[in-house]
């Protein structure tokens, strides 16, 4: 390569110079991390990278093509191919060649975790991760991370056997500092299929492979903490820290532009506060109705601040409204879909106690807060949020949502009363043990009562009997027994057809559209919404095997990953368009195991 | 038995074959159409412009019937109570193992003798003919036969092959010339916005159709 095109490539890719541990967070809660020292680390190659985000973040120009050039890896490599310098180093004294050292120092940072015994924070935080840095891109803030750097002191296995643990010391799986290869594709599938329908979450910006599955994978977003960061300040009691966070937050949050209304006196606390609960209503509601499986406890761990979904390792999409399924964490069990709204709940009073201890210098006891008005304003969200998700999954546009639920809140209601009694139908087979966890199989799957219903009406005026509509809505997983018809449920399923047909009739009248074509842009629009290859969980697990052939390259998974998410897309009127060329033989495996997992967990 | 064989194309450039297909349906108002897509994969955004398409005809009835995945008898009920089916492009092999493994093949034929219209676009249309060959080539944009067919019927509606996606080319005629001296009835080659319309024993041609048979090639409409 000549001299000068080397200097032009090296300028491309100048803002990977800018990752180089550096975060501003140091500055705000200097006993908030521990700084490692880093070495560079060999013998790693490029498994994935996402070109999509790089342009987003500014690391490689728009018109780069997608493709990992000699000049892009190196870079790459150069840049986050690192492993930190950890306590076991240090302690026994190893050391490394100058040329071998990086620059920079790399923070783990310290939150709460309720799998340390601590209960305070002051022994957890990122066990094998390391923040490599924030940048910034056409106003946007890009915080960076990645896992599988080394072994830190804030793993569960330090604070459990109170020693430092080596690197890839294999006596010890969790707590040994490193990442598989498959975790991270399964994130940056998962992750890459949330982002594209529009939900917050962290992203995955490449995964570097080494030998034997091991890899470090990066992730990015625009903001990655978690509620976990701030609330170990309130249980050590340490008021300035807390506040230090918070005023960061809010100042990040207000630079970025996405809480331009924020008030700059003391009542921007009670901005953040609103703004936290709001937030966390609407993603626990979302949650529930897009059937995401995500461990929010009272530690606040395993979420982003702004709701968004972080540490893919136990998140789960279900096919149906499988709402006893718990995961199984060797010590213990998570809580179910349904518990996630009481955890997010108790983090909003949590919040609500910082927040007053912030204001008043005096920390008053949690449960003082049981009866707080911004508990109310959550619950009130949370319904608000219910009734709307609903709507939009039955295929109403958002200018019909708003003013049905000014008009016909009642009836919303009570038709989401009648839907929830048959998603919770689960199984007479009773709670089953399966490979990561506990589950009873849901009965009847309302994705496609919503999708089907609209062209059923459009077909035929008349309700369906009890029986055709037990039969279009059970799930593979019902028996005999579960799906048996009694008065009840007869008359259960006569309310719901009869209160869908009414809600729709009075939305077509009060947009004087005809009922007919309603119904059609619903059928339209629903069939989009409620697909029936859904990605889920286990389907995940099987099309990462698929990933992870060692025969596929970079470039391939990458494409791979793009065609899946194109046909995972849940946005109505948004182009899905097939590949370009003809589906792969991959594409068309991996296609068969979405299918065949499609009402799984 | 009502057949109308789309090539392929926007909707735009088949709006002759969709105005000679309503001029054939005799029933003019509350009519209803049901879109098979060939694949569910993708199939979202396909009925999203097949509504689109068909609302301008003021059609208000159109469902979507997906035959890759498992369907309950009320879905294959009011699919079946349509006047019009309509089986959509994509990969024929794909498609034919589908339609077949349902028992689709013989219930849509005989919905058609009984007076449905069914109309097929790309595989769709190949699926109708007597035989599915024109799927396998030319050999530089053939459907991959991942699903390893063997056997190649259609639905044997009609006595002659169709070749879709048709440009008047020496490396396309090559092959449809090699092919049509393995078969005894015609085959007719149609470019994108062109179409076959097939009402009892009547054959029209609408727009450029060219007929491989016997190893000569001449057109049929020009």
């Amino acid at each position: 390569m000549s001299v000068a095109k080397k200097v032009k490539e090296s300028h491309l890719y100048s803002k990977f110079n800018k990752i180089n541990g550096s975060h501003p967070l140091k500055s705000v809660v200097p006993n908030g991390f521990i700084d490692y020292p880093a070495r560079k680390r060999k013998g790693g190659k490029v498994k994935y990278f996402n070109y999509d985000l790089a342009k987003e973040m500014g690391l490689i120009p728009q018109s780069h093509d997608n493709e990992l050039t000699p000049e892009l890896e190196e870079k790459i490599l150069d840049t986050f191919s690192i492993q930190i310098i950890n306590e076991f180093d240090q302690l026994n004294n190893r050391t490394f060649s100058k040329e071998d050292m990086k620059e920079g120092q790399y923070m783990a940072t310290r939150y709460l975790q309720l799998q340390h015994e601590d209960k305070k924070g002051r022994t957890s935080g990122d066990g094998r991760s390391i923040w490599n840095g924030q940048i910034k891109h056409k106003g946007m803030t890009w915080d960076i991370s990645s896992c599988g750097t080394g072994a830190t002191r804030l793993s569960p296995a330090t604070s459990k056997y109170d020693k430092f643990f080596e690197t890839g010391d294999p006596s010890i799986s969790y707590g040994c500092g490193y990442a598989e290869v498959d975790e991270g594709l399964a994130t940056s599938l998962m992750s890459k299929i949330f982002n594209a329908n529009g939900m917050a979450t962290e992203r995955t910006l490449g995964i570097i492979e080494f030998k034997n599955n091991i890899a470090i994978n990066i992730r990015a977003h625009n903001n990655l903490l978690r509620p976990s960061h701030f609330l170990l300040y309130l249980k050590q009691d340490d008021l300035e820290s807390l506040q230090s966070i918070v005023d960061y937050y809010i100042d990040q949050e207000v630079s970025s532009g996405r809480w331009s209304e924020c008030p700059k006196n003391h009542k921007k606390y009670d901005f953040f506060l609103d703004k936290v609960c709001h937030t966390f209503a609407k993603t626990v509601a979302d949650f529930e109705d897009d059937y995401i499986f995500c461990w929010i406890d009272w530690d606040g761990d395993n979420i982003l601040m702004d709701g968004g979904i972080i540490d893919y390792g136990s998140i789960r999409q279900f096919g149906a409204f499988h709402h006893e399924y718990r995961y199984d964490d060797v010590e213990r069990f998570s809580t179910n879909i349904l518990e996630q709204k009481s955890k997010a709940k108790y983090i909003i009073q949590s919040f609500i106690q910082s927040i007053e201890y912030i204001k008043t210098g005096t920390k008053q006891n949690l449960n003082s807060f049981n009866s707080h008005k911004v508990l109310d304003d959550f619950e009130s969200h949370f319904e608000f949020q219910k009734n709307r998700n609903l709507l939009y999954k039955m295929g109403f546009t958002e200018k019909k949502i708003k003013q049905t639920l000014k008009r016909h809140e009642d009836k919303v209601t009570k038709l989401r009363k009648l839907f929830s009694y048959f998603e919770k139908v689960k199984s007479k087979k009773g709670v089953v043990k399966i490979s990561d966890g506990v589950t009873c199989d849901a009965v009847f799957n309302m994705r496609t009562f919503l999708r089907e219903m609209p062209q059923i009406l459009i077909s035929q005026k008349k309700s369906l009997s009890a029986e055709d509509f037990i039969e279009l809505i059970k799930t593979h997983y019902a028996i005999e027994e579960d799906l048996e018809l009694s008065s009840y449920r007869r008359q259960k399923i006569k309310n719901i057809q009869n209160s869908y047909k009414k809600l729709i009739k009075s939305i077509a009248s009060l947009f004087q559209m005809n009922y007919e074509d309603l119904l059609l842009e619903l059928s339209v629009r629903s069939h989009v919404i409620n697909k029936t290859n859904r990605m889920t969980g286990d389907a995940a697990t099987y099309v990462v095997e698929k990933l992870a052939n060692k025969k596929l390259k970079e470039d391939e998974i990458f494409s791979l990953i793009n065609d899946i998410v194109q046909s995972q897309n849940l946005i109505p009127g948004k182009k899905a368009y097939a590949p370009k060329k003809q589906v792969t033989k991959e594409l068309s495996q991996i296609f068969d195991i979405i299918t065949e997992f499609r009402e799984g967990i | 038995m009502s057949l109308v064989l789309y090539s392929g194309g926007f909707p735009e450039e088949n709006e002759s074959l969709d105005n000679i297909l309503f001029d054939i349906q005799k029933k003019k108002s509350n009519l209803q159409i049901t879109f098979i897509p060939s694949c569910s994969y993708f199939a979202d955004t396909e009925f999203e412009e097949f509504v689109e398409q068909y609302k301008k005809f003021n059609v208000k009835k159109i469902i979507k019937f997906q035959v890759d995945l498992p369907f309950s008898e009320i879905q294959k009920k009011i699919a079946f109570d349509s006047d019009i089916i309509h089986l959509s492009g994509g990969n024929t092999y794909y498609f034919l193992k589908h339609l077949r493994k349902n028992n689709m093949l013989s219930e849509l034929k005989s919905w058609n003798q009984n007076g449905g219209i069914l109309t097929g676009l790309s595989a769709g249309a190949i699926i109708m003919t007597k035989n599915i060959a024109t799927a396998g080539f030319p050999s530089f944009d053939k459907d991959d036969n991942d699903e390893g067919i063997n056997n190649l019927k259609g639905m044997e509606l009609v006595d002659f092959e169709f070749f879709p996606h048709y440009k008047n080319s020496k490396r396309y005629d090559q092959e449809l010339i090699a092919h049509s001296k393995t078969i005894k009835t015609p085959l007719y080659a149609c470019p994108d916005g062109s179409g076959i319309v097939v009402q009892q024993d009547q054959i029209r041609f609408i727009g450029r159709t060219a007929c491989f048979h016997n190893g000569q090639k001449y057109f049929v409409n020009k």
